[in-house]
């Protein structure tokens, strides 16, 4: 992976170096923000995370999974319990709620850990800790052929430090 | 959506506190800088601090001491007295279950409704909650005959052949406690992502701590595919937070509501509930906030603001549990059921009266006092009310449980109670418990959540607004977001 960061101190000109860049079409895109804030997201224009499928997937599993095993049980060891049938669904929704829950709440953070591609052994090429400071950086992943460009327009719109990567 | 640009207010406008706006916002806070300083400052080891650990391990141990004894010994020196076989270990695994109702509370349920007040302080309730519920699992294990069995309330396939009866309240309960602490934990964890990534970043001192900070951010790198998945799934899991707190103290209810015993058998249980458990988790947070606002040097972060907007919650939560109070009265009077008027009868003016007196005066009365705008943004006051509001709450678990099991039916039931030493020793283990955790926990890691605390702060920009910058140095074009609105 090649290419091109550049770091800012300000989130205007941050914002302004990233729509030029698109316009540019120079190559990807990836923003570091300490915090964030919306006109970056405004800038980057991503799509909508795909997370909330995890969640209403694993909450549907949850939810099933939580029903099937208190029935299961329940017919497994059969006992009469206040003269209400083996299988009550009404008190079972107390547990296939909990499960539900549980499950829904894990696979959202399984959706965040693919999607966000966490945890990683290594601080891949791009990285500098200031951005978890307060600074912004811009990394341009282009081909060498393309790094001009990236470091004159990140340059034109006030990045601090520009430096190339591999 | 979008960033909203505020009109500037009139200089002669009068300004009065509204906390849902930008009031709570840190006029004294100027940029990132400061928020990284300030609040990893807070990370460093004082004397007091290494004192307050000590006397919080030295109560752990006076608890743990009373276990071993009563291990050897067994349940007898608890101080149950039959029918009364619940006492202080149920009472206070109910006070501690309900103080961790009001971290998610703060930051979940506030973090949905985009209440600005919970940023600076959701941190601190959240790993209460979290150390709560771990103090609150215990008891439901010192209170077993053979704690080393407590494992077979979890359903897995095993020799025995048997299974948890899915039917009984008590199983709802190892459930519902372990979702919680897992939704809860999980919750904490993950906001904590971001800033553990700061301080792996500005940790220049010690590898060690480095290498242990760098495992615990997960690589986090602060990209905006990072934040944007981070948003969503923190949405998800204030969303999946919020019914829990619902049900996990409605569940705790059912272990009273479920049994056929004068006090307990009522529909009223779960809301009444859920409101007293927020209700003193609240007091807990200022129990906790107010004394470490002023020792961390954090004035400037929770404001009086805050403690106001919070304390205004407080107010509420104590009308709606006084609100369940009389209706219990009510109901006990108009069902025209004689088991539960005596046992009323002997519950406010009877046997228990003085527990029912602490109650209702640190639960109902007291409180009161927080309709005073100058009570509520006074941190000395709120300090104060925030004790009574726990031993309130501590008494309204014991008037819950004591006098219905000493006042059942048949008056040959009808006995006393006295909790022991042993129970006593072990009260105080599990705060030792709690604030050993808490303090370990505000020195490792920021009680701030630095990266919530960032979007409130104005960023710096290159070219101002046409407005320009107002007296506190805030470039009104890129207004602060309100918190959490990112997702």
């Amino acid at each position: 992976m090649r290419g091109v960061l550049g770091a800012f101190r300000e989130l205007d000109s941050t914002v302004s170096a990233i729509e030029a860049l698109k316009e540019k079409n120079v190559g990807l895109i990836r923003v570091y923000t300490a915090t964030p804030r919306h006109e970056l997201e405004d800038a980057i224009q991503a799509p909508p995370s795909p997370v909330r499928l995890y969640t209403l997937i694993g909450g549907l599993l949850g939810v099933t999974f939580g029903y099937w095993i208190a029935i299961w049980v329940s017919d497994y060891w059969p006992l009469v319990v206040g003269g209400k049938p083996i299988a009550s669904w009404v008190p079972y929704t107390v547990f296939g709620f909990e499960v539900f829950v549980l499950i829904g709440g894990l696979s959202t953070v399984a959706g965040l850990f693919i999607h966000a591609r966490i945890p990683k052994l290594t601080l891949q090429v791009g990285y500098d800790p200031r951005f978890s400071h307060g600074d912004y950086g811009i990394w341009v992943e282009c081909p060498p052929e393309q790094a001009a460009t990236a470091e004159s327009l990140l340059r034109q719109h006030g990045a601090v430090e520009v430096r190339r990567e591999r | 959506m979008a960033t909203v640009t505020r009109p500037l207010p009139d200089k002669n406008e009068p300004r009065r506190p509204n906390i849902a706006t930008g009031d709570v916002q840190l006029p004294a806070v100027r940029d990132y800088e400061q928020v990284d300083r300030e609040i990893i400052g807070t990370l460093r080891p004082t004397l007091p601090w290494f004192i307050g650990l000590g006397v919080a391990i030295f109560f752990l141990l006076i608890g743990v001491t009373a276990w071993m004894y009563q291990i050897y010994s067994g349940l007898g020196v608890a101080g149950y007295n039959p029918p009364v076989m619940w006492g202080v270990y149920i009472i206070t695994f109910v006070f501690w279950i309900g103080i961790g109702h009001a971290g998610t509370l703060i930051s979940a349920i506030l973090y949905l409704f985009r209440a600005g007040f919970r940023t600076t302080i959701y941190r601190c309730a959240e790993a209460m909650t979290v150390f709560a519920v771990m103090t609150a699992a215990l008891f439901p294990i010192l209170h077993l005959g053979r704690p080393w069995k407590f494992f077979w309330l979890i359903p897995y396939p095993n020799w025995r052949y048997i299974w948890p009866q899915f039917k009984s309240p008590l199983v709802w309960d190892v459930f519902a406690i372990l979702t919680y602490f897992t939704i809860s934990s999980t919750f904490l964890f993950i906001g904590l992502i971001p800033d553990i990534a700061v301080l792996r970043d500005r940790e220049k001192i010690s590898p060690i701590r480095k290498q242990v900070f760098s495992i615990m951010s997960l690589g986090w790198r602060n990209t905006d595919n990072e934040w944007r998945h981070f948003a969503r799934a923190y949405l998800f899991l204030a969303a999946f937070s919020t019914p829990l707190v619902l049900s996990v103290h409605s569940v705790v209810s059912f272990d009273f509501a479920m049994a056929l015993t004068p006090g307990w058998h009522t529909t009223i249980f779960p809301p009444y509930f859920v409101a007293g458990a927020i209700f003193s988790g609240m007091g807990m947070v200022f129990t906790i906030i107010i004394p470490m606002r002023k020792w961390f040097g954090l004035k400037h972060y929770v404001t009086i603001n805050h403690l106001d907007a919070a304390a205004k919650l407080a107010l509420f939560t104590s009308l709606l549990v006084g609100c369940a109070y009389m209706n219990e009265w009510f109901v006990a009077w108009f069902s025209g059921n004689e088991a539960e008027k005596s046992f009323f009868a002997n519950r406010i003016w009877g046997q228990w009266w003085w527990a029912s007196a602490i109650l209702y005066t640190c639960n109902m009365v007291l409180p009161l006092s927080l309709f005073v705008q100058k009570l509520r943004r006074n941190a000395a006051w709120l300090f104060i009310i925030s004790f009574t509001i726990n031993i309130g709450m501590w008494f309204e678990r014991f008037v819950i449980v004591v006098p219905s099991l000493s006042h059942e039916f048949e008056p040959w039931q009808w006995t006393s109670y006295r909790p022991t030493l042993v129970d006593y020793a072990i009260l105080c283990g599990s705060f030792g418990w709690f604030s050993m955790w808490f303090l370990l926990f505000v020195k490792q890691l920021p009680v701030i959540a630095i990266s919530e605390v960032k979007e409130i702060v104005p960023p710096k920009l290159k070219t101002p607004h046409a407005h320009g910058v107002d007296a506190a140095g805030r470039h009104f074009e890129f207004e602060a977001d309100t918190p959490g609105e990112f997702a």
